[in-house]
C-alpha cells in the first residue's frame, strides 16, 4: 500500500528581549553559568513573576508575522512536571487561553505550487534551565544552570497540514523568514535558539484517517528535520507491513547513526490555570500600535521587486528573503546601479565573499555606498568585471572607496582604441596559426585571440573593444 | 533566640524609623515572611536553614510606618491549618500589640476568636503578597490580629497600596481611609446567611443568636439573605487551595535549602526522599489530594473554578439586599491543636474560608463585645474593596460595647 505522512511541527522560538520573561535579568544564556539569575527566575520562595511589557510585544510582532489572530485575553498555565532543569515544578505557559490563533504561512509545495500550512496557535512560555552532566573522579554530578530559566520562547503549533519532509523544510524556512523579519528571533536552529519537534503519522494515500503519531525530537538543523521525518515515515510504514501498531511515544533523532530512537517515557503533566501571573488583556488600540510596527514582510516586498525593480520572481524572493539583505540591496540599488546588476553582484559575488570572512550584510565594511562605487564604474565601462572582482576582495582589505582602489592599483579598463589596436596587431602578428584557423571557421579561435590580447593587457582591456577590433582584422 | 510564642526574636531590635503613625507599636509575623536576614523557615523542613534575601513589601512599609518587629511566631507547617500556632497568644499574653498571619482558610479570624481578639482579612489584591511564602496564591493575604480594630486600621493603612513587585494586584483596588469613623452612629443593614444555620451545632446557634440580638438592640437593621450554594464553598476551597498547594510546594526540592535527604542512589530518589522526610502529614495529605486533581481528575478542578466564580457573583449580589454579612466564626476552643486531618482542618473553617474564596474582607470581633467573653464571637463580611467601613462597624461596635462614650 502507499502510505503518505501528515505531519505537525512544533517550533519553540527564543525571543531576543532584552530582559528574561518573568524578571530583570538580561536574556543572555550563553553568559557564564548562573550569571543571570535572581530570586525570580531562581524562583526562590516569596518571590512573585512579573510579566515583561517587551516579551508581549515581541511575541505579539511574532504572532502578526505569522498571520496569527492576536486573542483578546491570553493567561498562563503551569505546565506540571518534576525535572531538575525546572526546580518549581511547573513550567508557565499558555496551554488553555494562548497568545494567538488560526495562522498561517505560505511554502511553495511539492508540485511547485504556493501552499498555505496553517498554525493552530502561538503561545508564550518561559524556558526551563540547561543541565550539565559531569564527572568528578568516578561520581557523575549533575549540574544547573539557570541562565536559560525564564528566557521567553513562542511556541509555535502548526496544523497537521504538512505532507512531505520537502514541505516540512520549507515551512520551517517559511516561518523562520516571517519571524526573523519582524525582529524578534534569531531563529537558529544550530544555536538553540529555534527547537523544531515534529508529529508524524501515515496513512493510505489519499484517505483522511488521522492515526496515532510519533513525536520525534533533537534535530539541530533544517536538513536534519527533513531526514528525520523521511527515516520516521519509512520506519512507520515498514512497521505496518511487519504487522506492528503504531503506539504513541517520543523518538530521538540520532543525527550521527541518522536514524529515530525511542525515548525513555516522559510523562506528559496537567495544565493548571497559574494564580500568580494576572491574564493579559490586549486591548484593539495596543494591537493596532504593535501591528503598525510590522515591516513591510518579504512576499509583498518580493512583489514590489519584481514590479519596481524588473527583478526575475527567484532573484526578488532571494533579495527579500532576509530583511537586512533587501535594505541592502535597496541601498546599493539607490546609488544609480541597474538593479538587476546589483542583484547578480550580491547574490553571485558578495555573498559567497561574505561568508568567506564570516561577515554578514549589516556588519561588513563594504558598505552599500562602498559597492555601489564599484558597480558604477562597471556600469560605465570604466573597468571590467574580472577587475570588478579583485576590486570587490580588496575593498574587504581595506577602507578606500572603489575608484581609489581602481586609481591605486591601475584596474582602470584600457578603452583607448590606439592602445588597443597596438596590443591586437601584436597578437595577430604573433599567432597566424589562429588566423589561418578562424578563417576556417574555428569559432574557438577568436576566443583564444581574445584571451591572449586580454592576457597582454594585464586584463584591463575592454573585452568589447578588443573583440570589435579583431572581428574589423580578421574580415 | 527562641520562646514557646517566639521561632525568631530579633535580637538586635532595631528602632526603625520614628514618627510614623505605628511608632511604638510591636508586631509579631510569622516565619513565612521574608524579613532580610532572619531565617525563614514556614514552619516546615523542606525550608530548612533557608534565609530571607529581602524584606517582603508588607515588612518594608511597617518599619516605614514606625512599627518595630519584635519576631517570628511558631506556626503550622506551610501555614496549613493551626497546630502549634502561636500568634494570636503573642498579642492576647501582651508580647506584641500587633500579629500578622498568613489568613489563606480564616487563621487570623479563628485563632482571634479563640484568644478574644480582632483578627481581620483584607480584600484580595489590597495588600502586596511579595515576600510571602505563601501556599495558596489565589486565597491567602496577611491577616491581622489585635486588640482594637484601630490598630487593625493603622497597620492596613501602612501596608496596602500598589507594589511593582507583586504584579497579580488589582489596579482598582484603592482604599479610601477617609471612610473610617468609629464617632457615627451604626447605620446600614446586616444579612444574616439562612443556610449557614445547617452546619452549626447547639452551642454555635445559641451564641450566634445571642450575639445578632445584641446588635439588634443597638439598633442594627438585621435582614435574612439566602445563599442556597453556600454548603459548596469548603469544597471548592479544598479543591482550588490543595492544586495550588501541590504546585506551590513542588519547588521544595532540598537542592538549594532545605532538608536533604542523607542516602538516594538517584535524583529522583533524592527528590522523593527529601519531600518525604520533610512534610508532615497534614501537608503530605493536603499535596496528594492536590497532586490528584492536577493529574487525575481536572475535571473536578474546572468544576471548582466554576463554581467559585458563581459564588463570587452570588455572594456579591448579598449586598444588593445588606451592607454587611454576619457570620458565625468558629473556634473549637482548645481543639484547635487537634485538628490535623484534612477535614478536621476544613471543619475549623467553614465559616472563615468563604471570603478567603471570594476575596472579601471579613473581620472577626470577639465575643466580650457582646457581653459574653465565653463565646466565640462573630465575623462581618463587606463587598470587595469594603475594608475601611468595615473596620468602622467593629470600632462602632467597640465603643458602644464599653460605653467609651
Amino acid at each position: 500500500m502507499d502510505y503518505e505522512a501528515v505531519i505537525g511541527l512544533e517550533i519553540h522560538v527564543q525571543l531576543n528581549s532584552e530582559t528574561k520573561m518573568f524578571c530583570d535579568c538580561p536574556n543572555r544564556p550563553g553568559d557564564e553559568p548562573n550569571q543571570n539569575t535572581c530570586p525570580i527566575c531562581l524562583w526562590l520562595p516569596g518571590a512573585i513573576p512579573k510579566f515583561s511589557a517587551e516579551v508581549l510585544e515581541k511575541a505579539t510582532l511574532a504572532a502578526l508575522a505569522l498571520n496569527c489572530e492576536v486573542q483578546q485575553l491570553n493567561a498562563f498555565d503551569q505546565k506540571v512536571y518534576y525535572y531538575p532543569d525546572l526546580p518549581k515544578g511547573f513550567q508557565l505557559s499558555q496551554a488553555h487561553k494562548p497568545l494567538a490563533k488560526n495562522g498561517w504561512v505560505e511554502i511553495t509545495g511539492e508540485g511547485g505550487q504556493p501552499k498555505k500550512i496553517g498554525i493552530h496557535q502561538a503561545h508564550m512560555e518561559e524556558d526551563v534551565a540547561k543541565l550539565v552532566h559531569e564527572t568528578e573522579g568516578k561520581t557523575s554530578i549533575s549540574l544547573v544552570d539557570f541562565n536559560r530559566a525564564g528566557i521567553p520562547l513562542v511556541e509555535i503549533v502548526s496544523e497537521p497540514e504538512i505532507r512531505t519532509p520537502q514541505e516540512a523544510m520549507e515551512y520551517i524556512k517559511a516561518l523562520r523568514a516571517q519571524i526573523r523579519y519582524v525582529g524578534s528571533a534569531e531563529c537558529s536552529m544550530e544555536q538553540g535558539t529555534m527547537r523544531v519537534d515534529a508529529n508524524i503519522s501515515i496513512r493510505p494515500r489519499g484517505t483522511n484517517e488521522l492515526n496515532t503519531k510519533v513525536e520525534v525530537k533533537n534535530m539541530n538543523s533544517v536538513h536534519n528535520v527533513g531526514d528525520a521525518i523521511a527515516y520516521e515515515t519509512i520506519r512507520q510504514a515498514e512497521c505496518i507491513k511487519s504487522g506492528e501498531s503504531i503506539i504513541l511515544h517520543t523518538r530521538l533523532w540520532d543525527p550521527e547513526k541518522r536514524v529515530t530512537l525511542p525515548m525513555r517515557g516522559k510523562f506528559e503533566g496537567p495544565c493548571v490555570p497559574d494564580p500568580s501571573v494576572p491574564q493579559v488583556a490586549i486591548s484593539a488600540e495596543w494591537l493596532d500600535n504593535i501591528r503598525s510596527l510590522l515591516p513591510e514582510m518579504p512576499n509583498r516586498k518580493a512583489e514590489r521587486f519584481m514590479n519596481d525593480y524588473k527583478l526575475t520572481r527567484d532573484e526578488a524572493v532571494l533579495m527579500s528573503s532576509e530583511r537586512d539583505l533587501s535594505e541592502y540591496f535597496e541601498a546599493v540599488t539607490g546609488h544609480n546601479v541597474p538593479p538587476r546588476t546589483a542583484v547578480h553582484w550580491i547574490a553571485t559575488q558578495l555573498l559567497p565573499a561574505l561568508r568567506d570572512c564570516d561577515q554578514t550584510v549589516t556588519d561588513t565594511t563594504v558598505t552599500p555606498e562602498r559597492l555601489a562605487g564599484l558597480l558604477v564604474m562597471l556600469e560605465r565601462d570604466e573597468i571590467n568585471a574580472k577587475s570588478a572582482r579583485e576590486v570587490l576582495l580588496k575593498l574587504f582589505e581595506s577602507d578606500q572607496s572603489s575608484e581609489a582602489i581602481v586609481k591605486q592599483f591601475g584596474f582602470k579598463q584600457v578603452s583607448d582604441t590606439e592602445a588597443l589596436e597596438t596590443i591586437v596587431d601584436e597578437i595577430l602578428s604573433a599567432n597566424p596559426q589562429a588566423i589561418d584557423d578562424f578563417k576556417n571557421g574555428t569559432a574557438k579561435a577568436l576566443g583564444f585571440l581574445i584571451g591572449q590580447a586580454m592576457q597582454a593587457s594585464q586584463g584591463k582591456a575592454n573585452p568589447k573593444l578588443v573583440k570589435e577590433l579583431l572581428m574589423q582584422r580578421l574580415q | 533566640m527562641t520562646t514557646d510564642i517566639f521561632t525568631y526574636i530579633d535580637s538586635s531590635q532595631s528602632e526603625s524609623g520614628s514618627g510614623g503613625p505605628l511608632e511604638g507599636k510591636t508586631i509579631a509575623i510569622q516565619p513565612n515572611m521574608s524579613v532580610r536576614g532572619w531565617p525563614t523557615e514556614a514552619g516546615s523542613s523542606a525550608l530548612e536553614r533557608f534565609v530571607a534575601l529581602e524584606d517582603a513589601t508588607v515588612v518594608e512599609r511597617l518599619k516605614e510606618a514606625g512599627a518595630t518587629i519584635r519576631g517570628s511566631t511558631c506556626m503550622s507547617e506551610l501555614g496549613f491549618g493551626l497546630v502549634g500556632d502561636s500568634a494570636a497568644r503573642a498579642v492576647a499574653e501582651g508580647e506584641v500589640d500587633i500579629a500578622l498571619v498568613t489568613d489563606t482558610m480564616g487563621e487570623a479570624r479563628v485563632s482571634a476568636s479563640a484568644t478574644g481578639l480582632f483578627g481581620f482579612k483584607p480584600s484580595y489584591g489590597i495588600v502586596s503578597r511579595f515576600g510571602l511564602i505563601g501556599l495558596v496564591p489565589s486565597m491567602e493575604c496577611f491577616g491581622i490580629m489585635a486588640k482594637t480594630p484601630a490598630e487593625i486600621i493603622a497597620v492596613l493603612e501602612a501596608i496596602t497600596g500598589a507594589d511593582d513587585r507583586d504584579f497579580s494586584m488589582s489596579e482598582d483596588a484603592v482604599l479610601d481611609f477617609g471612610d473610617f469613623d468609629r464617632d457615627q452612629p451604626i447605620t446600614g443593614t446586616l444579612g444574616v446567611i439562612r443556610e449557614n444555620s445547617e452546619f452549626l451545632d447547639r452551642n454555635e446557634s445559641k451564641a450566634f443568636d445571642v450575639a445578632i440580638s445584641r446588635l439588634e438592640e443597638v439598633g442594627i437593621n438585621i435582614r435574612e439573605v439566602s445563599l442556597e450554594e453556600c454548603g459548596l464553598f469548603r469544597t471548592v476551597h479544598n479543591v482550588i487551595g490543595s492544586v495550588e498547594a501541590s504546585s506551590s510546594a513542588g519547588k521544595y526540592d532540598g537542592v538549594r535549602y532545605g532538608h536533604r535527604t542523607q542516602s538516594s542512589r538517584n535524583w529522583n530518589e533524592m527528590y522523593l526522599k527529601s519531600r518525604a522526610e520533610s512534610f508532615g502529614l497534614p501537608v503530605k495529605a493536603y499535596l496528594f489530594q492536590g497532586a490528584y486533581f492536577q493529574f487525575e481528575n481536572y475535571k473536578a478542578f474546572e468544576n471548582a473554578c466554576r463554581l467559585r466564580s458563581g459564588l463570587v457573583k452570588q455572594t456579591e449580589a448579598l449586598y444588593d439586599e445588606v451592607d454587611f454579612l454576619a457570620v458565625p466564626t468558629r473556634n473549637n476552643g482548645l481543639s484547635i491543636d487537634e485538628t490535623r486531618t484534612i477535614d478536621e482542618i476544613y471543619d475549623l473553617f467553614t465559616f472563615t474560608l468563604p471570603a478567603n474564596v471570594t476575596g472579601q474582607p471579613a473581620i472577626h470581633v470577639p465575643g466580650s463585645l457582646f457581653g459574653r467573653e465565653k463565646d466565640p464571637g462573630l465575623q462581618f463580611i463587606a463587598p470587595r474593596l469594603g475594608d475601611v467601613r468595615l473596620l468602622s462597624l467593629a470600632a462602632k461596635l467597640r465603643i458602644f460595647a464599653k460605653g467609651d462614650k
